[in-house]
């Protein structure tokens, strides 16, 4: 069962932009999660990831998206996640109290202007 | 004593009394002459010669008319004047002896009596004249008088009987003789043959009337003159004399030989002639006698029959020859069929005997080198066990192929037969020929008969050269099947193993070869989960068969799957598959596609037609349709052609079925017809789809194969019920099939956007959990019911729920309960069950 969920990264400048499209569960959440860690550069100040493709998330897809926040933490990187309002991925993130993590956004501009 | 023919005729008789009268006459009157004694009477004595000459003259001049009594009478009158005589010389003189004369003379012509009638008159008379004279010593003077005549007479007589009858018997010889000569003459007259007889200097004795027919001398002509120059020609002259001077010398009497030569006609042609030679030798005299024979006939006839005889020899050589040339055609043809090595051995074997008139064939291959191993065998006892495989070397089989020569063993043993068939048939005589391909051994050929020396020269030939086109067909058949094999596999890994297991959708698949084809065809198949739930369907045809289309297929397969994998638009998908196969196939491959999406949470099908035959749906009751629109070209054809896709709905509880044309099409009748027949098989057929798919090839494939493959797939959208329950594998991927099926149901129960997500997510968590912690090989299984608006949704698995980490993985737990009413989770020994329960909005 190959893309099923599909993961775009884009550098824009200093920041790095991960698309995540699909369907994220726990077949691919450990490797997405390390697809995109490894796409960010030191050098890069923050990473945007943009769920707004995406259809589904569930818990592993959260652990993966909170150990993502801790390793850019640790690099003094910022991370910004964007999720469609009202989306079944909003409501699992608000679930979880992702916020606390990261903060979280309705649309990608919006997440990028905020990582000064 | 018998009647003795007549010596003698009666003037003979008479003629002889007159000359005996004048001699006596003649006599008396010379002793006149002569001093003489006194007493006799001169005068009378002259007077009886005189009578007696008169007498004499009297029976000569009457000799022819008198008759017999009047001989007599003359006779007795000469007794008479004897006595007379007697009586004037007063039985002194020596007159009685010519009393002998007359006695004599009886004796001579007369019989013995008559005869002895006259010599007692003789006594008589004497009698009478000495009793009246009474001269001194009478009775001695008479009995000499008589004796005399009388010993001399009966001598006479008896000489005389003997030679009349040894005369009458020589002439009754003569005559018989005459008579057997006589009919001797006539059969050689009359004879076939020409018989010739010769005497001692080659000169014609005796020459029949065939002979005269043969040679054209008649017998006067031929009767005196050498036989050399009558009848043979020049060239066989020499010979003949030599032969005629051999036959001469050989010492045997009798000897007879049989010739063949040319011999002459008068007017100089030859023939051809035989002859059966003898030659006798009687005393000083020779004779060679010959039968002579025309044989130009037999000849002729000899030599038609030859000739008669080599033609018919030829036409049954010609016969033999052309059977054995179609025999050889039969094998060659047996030989170069398509068919696996096995097969054709088998054919092969069969044919082999039956052209050889062998009682028994068998084929040994060397698979191994160095061993051979029996492959097939005809004309044995099929019960006995195979024999076990060989080296070169070990039995006849082995010998020959060691040898790499032909060989032929008259009366084998039993066990030097590699066949284990062969052992109990009795062979004679069995004839090996080797295989080879580039002077290497690869099998042996060995044909038996139970009749001795009945494999000649043409049958060696014969089978030498069987044997070379079979091991060419063996090395072709092997490399033929080897590409096959490769062929199949290759064709069996472009075909899908497993059907994915799709929720909510039941699939079948089935894929047909094309009966009595051995290569493989460019059918192929596939069905693609995609994510989101829908399933990709795939019917291919590639024109052409073998190698060359399997792996077009192979390239086909690979490259949909990953460009649908990747883009969920049929028409770009097949866009992009065109561009493939109108770059990299060649100019005369192309390929026909048809490709649709199942979307069972939309309930729609959205589908592209590249050339094939429409999809038939079915729906519940309504009769089958076939999905017309979103058609196009084939593959290939064109580099840009327009690919518009089309869509209809496809509820629950429809049946989608892909097929290739080998299916509907049939030789002469249009495809419609086929498809016809397809729609209305599919009408009232089993729904679920494995037996579905059975109805339809029942019903439309002929018991005797089709000639084009045939590929059917059928999709089911399974009708949505208030419950269900479905088996998952404990994998990751599992999940996504889960949570379509889950939409699915949950879109059925006419839940909301937001509910379904939330529900799909909740369940999901469980799901992960069972997977996870579970842990087992078995799977998890989740059911769903649907109460009024209150649904409930079971997730159990067969494993220990472990406990949640505190951190990232408790947040499952946490998901569950935050989206669903209510959670129950129960761990027991056999596994873990989770419940969820929520209620619907109305």
């Amino acid at each position: 069962m190959d893309a099923l969920v599909g993961l775009e990264i884009e550098q824009r400048g200093e920041i790095v932009i991960a698309r995540l499209e699909g369907e994220l569960d726990i077949a691919r959440a450990p490797s997405i999660g390390e697809r995109i860690g490894d796409g960010v550069p030191t050098s890069a100040r923050g990473l945007v990831i943009d769920m707004l493709p995406l259809e589904f998330i569930d818990s592993s897809g959260i652990a993966m998206l909170f150990g993502l926040a801790r390793r850019l933490a640790g690099r003094r990187q910022e991370l910004r996640v964007v999720a469609a309002k009202g989306g079944p991925v909003r409501r699992v993130l608000e679930i979880v109290e992702f916020d606390r993590a990261a903060p979280i956004h309705t649309d990608v501009d919006g997440a990028l202007s905020s990582i000064a | 004593m018998r009647e003795l023919p007549e010596l003698f005729d009666l003037g003979v008789k008479v003629r002889s009394l007159a000359y005996l009268f004048l001699a006596g006459a003649s006599l008396g009157l010379l002793t006149l002459a002569f001093p003489h004694s006194e007493v006799v009477r001169d005068r009378e004595l002259v007077i009886l010669a005189a009578v007696a000459i008169a007498l004499a003259a009297v029976m000569y001049a009457l000799a022819e008319r008198m008759v017999e009594w009047q001989l007599h009478a003359f006779l007795a009158s000469g007794t008479l004047i004897l006595s007379l005589a007697n009586y004037y010389v007063e039985a002194t003189v020596l007159y009685p002896l010519l009393y002998t004369w007359t006695a004599l003379y009886a004796f001579y012509f007369f019989a013995l009596r008559t005869a002895l009638v006259h010599v007692g008159l003789i006594a008589i008379a004497y009698g009478v004249v000495l009793g009246i004279v009474a001269p001194p010593s009478a009775v001695v003077r008479w009995l000499l008088a008589v004796g005399t005549p009388l010993v001399a007479g009966v001598l006479i007589s008896r000489l005389l009987v003997r030679l009349r009858s040894e005369g009458a018997m020589a002439d009754q010889r003569a005559r018989a003789l005459q008579q057997s000569e006589a009919r001797t003459r006539l059969v050689l007259d009359t004879a076939p043959d020409a018989f010739v007889a010769v005497d001692g200097d080659g000169i014609v004795t005796s020459w029949n009337a065939a002979s005269e027919r043969m040679f054209g001398w008649s017998a006067s002509e031929a009767v005196g003159k050498p036989l050399r120059n009558l009848v043979f020609p020049p060239a066989e002259r020499e010979s003949y004399d030599e032969r005629r001077r051999a036959l001469l010398d050989a010492s045997e009497p009798v000897k007879v030989m049989r010739l063949e030569s040319d011999l002459q006609r008068r007017d100089g042609s030859t023939f051809p002639a035989e002859r059966t030679v003898s030659r006798t030798r009687v005393g000083d005299d020779v004779v060679m006698t010959a039968f002579m024979r025309d044989i130009a006939d037999r000849r002729r006839a000899e030599e038609e029959r030859e000739q008669l005889l080599r033609e018919q020899l030829a036409r049954a050589e010609a016969e033999r020859t052309a059977e054995m040339v179609s025999g050889m055609q039969v094998l060659v043809d047996a030989a170069l069929m398509h068919q696996t090595v096995a097969a054709m051995l088998e054919d092969l074997v069969v044919k082999v005997r039956a052209v050889l008139d062998a009682d028994g064939a068998a084929i040994f291959l060397a698979d191994e080198p160095g061993r051979l191993r029996l492959a097939a065998s005809a004309g044995g006892d099929p019960d006995a066990p195979d024999p076990e495989a060989f080296a070169f070397g070990e039995y006849f089989a082995g010998r020959v192929a060691l040898s790499g020569e032909a060989m032929i063993l008259e009366q084998p043993h039993p066990e030097d037969l590699a066949d284990t068939h062969m052992r109990n048939v009795g062979l004679e005589s069995v004839l090996g020929v080797p295989l080879t391909i580039e002077a290497d051994v690869t099998g042996v050929l060995v044909v038996g008969t139970t009749a001795r020396n009945h494999f000649g020269y043409e049958a060696l030939t014969l089978l030498r050269l069987a044997a070379d086109r079979v091991a060419l067909a063996i090395s072709h058949a092997r490399v033929y099947e080897r590409e096959h094999r490769i062929a199949e596999t290759l064709q069996r890994s472009l075909l899908p193993e497993r059907l994915p297991t799709l929720p909510g959708l039941d699939v079948a698949a089935r894929y047909l070869p094309a009966a009595a084809e051995a290569e493989v065809g460019g059918d192929w198949f596939d069905v693609i989960p995609l994510t989101g739930g829908g399933v990709g369907l795939v019917m291919g045809d590639v024109a052409g068969k073998g190698l060359a289309a399997a792996s077009m297929v192979g390239q086909l397969r690979s490259a949909l799957r990953a460009y649908a994998l990747e883009n969920h638009d049929p028409a770009k998908v097949v866009e992009q598959l065109n561009r493939l196969v109108w770059m990299e196939a060649d100019a005369s491959q192309m390929a026909t596609l048809l490709y649709a999406i199942v979307d069972p949470h939309e309930s729609a099908v959205r589908w592209v037609n590249a050339g094939h035959p429409a999809p038939l749906m079915s729906f519940g009751e309504h009769p089958p349709r076939f999905l017309d629109g979103g058609s196009s070209v084939p593959l290939g054809v064109l580099p840009f052609p327009s690919y518009d896709e089309a869509s209809a709905a496809m509820p629950p509880d429809s049946t989608l079925l892909l097929y290739t044309d080998g299916l509907v099409e049939r030789p002469g009748e249009h495809i419609d017809e086929g498809m016809s027949r397809l729609a209305q098989r599919m009408a009232g057929a089993p729904e679920a789809p494995e037996d579905l798919l059975d109805h339809l090839l029942r019903g439309l494939v002929p018991a005797t194969g089709t000639p084009d493959d045939v590929a059917l797939l059928a999709l089911r959208s399974l009708p949505v019920s208030d419950s269900f329950g479905l088996e998952f594998p404990s994998a990751p991927d599992s999940l996504a099939a889960m949570r379509s099926l889950l939409r699915r149901w949950l879109g059925h129960a006419q839940a909301g956007r937001d509910e379904i997500a939330e529900i799909t997510t909740a369940c999901g968590e469980a799901a992960t959990n069972a997977i996870e912690h579970a842990g087992s090989e078995r799977p998890f299984r989740v059911t769903g019911q649907l109460t009024g608006r209150t649904l409930e949704i079971t997730i159990s698995d067969h494993g220990g729920w472990r406990e949640a980490r505190e951190g990232d993985q408790g947040r499952g737990l946490a998901l569950m309960r935050a989206l669903m009413d209510t959670v129950e989770v129960t761990s027991a020994a056999e596994g873990t069950t989770v419940k969820l329960r929520r209620r619907l909005d109305e």
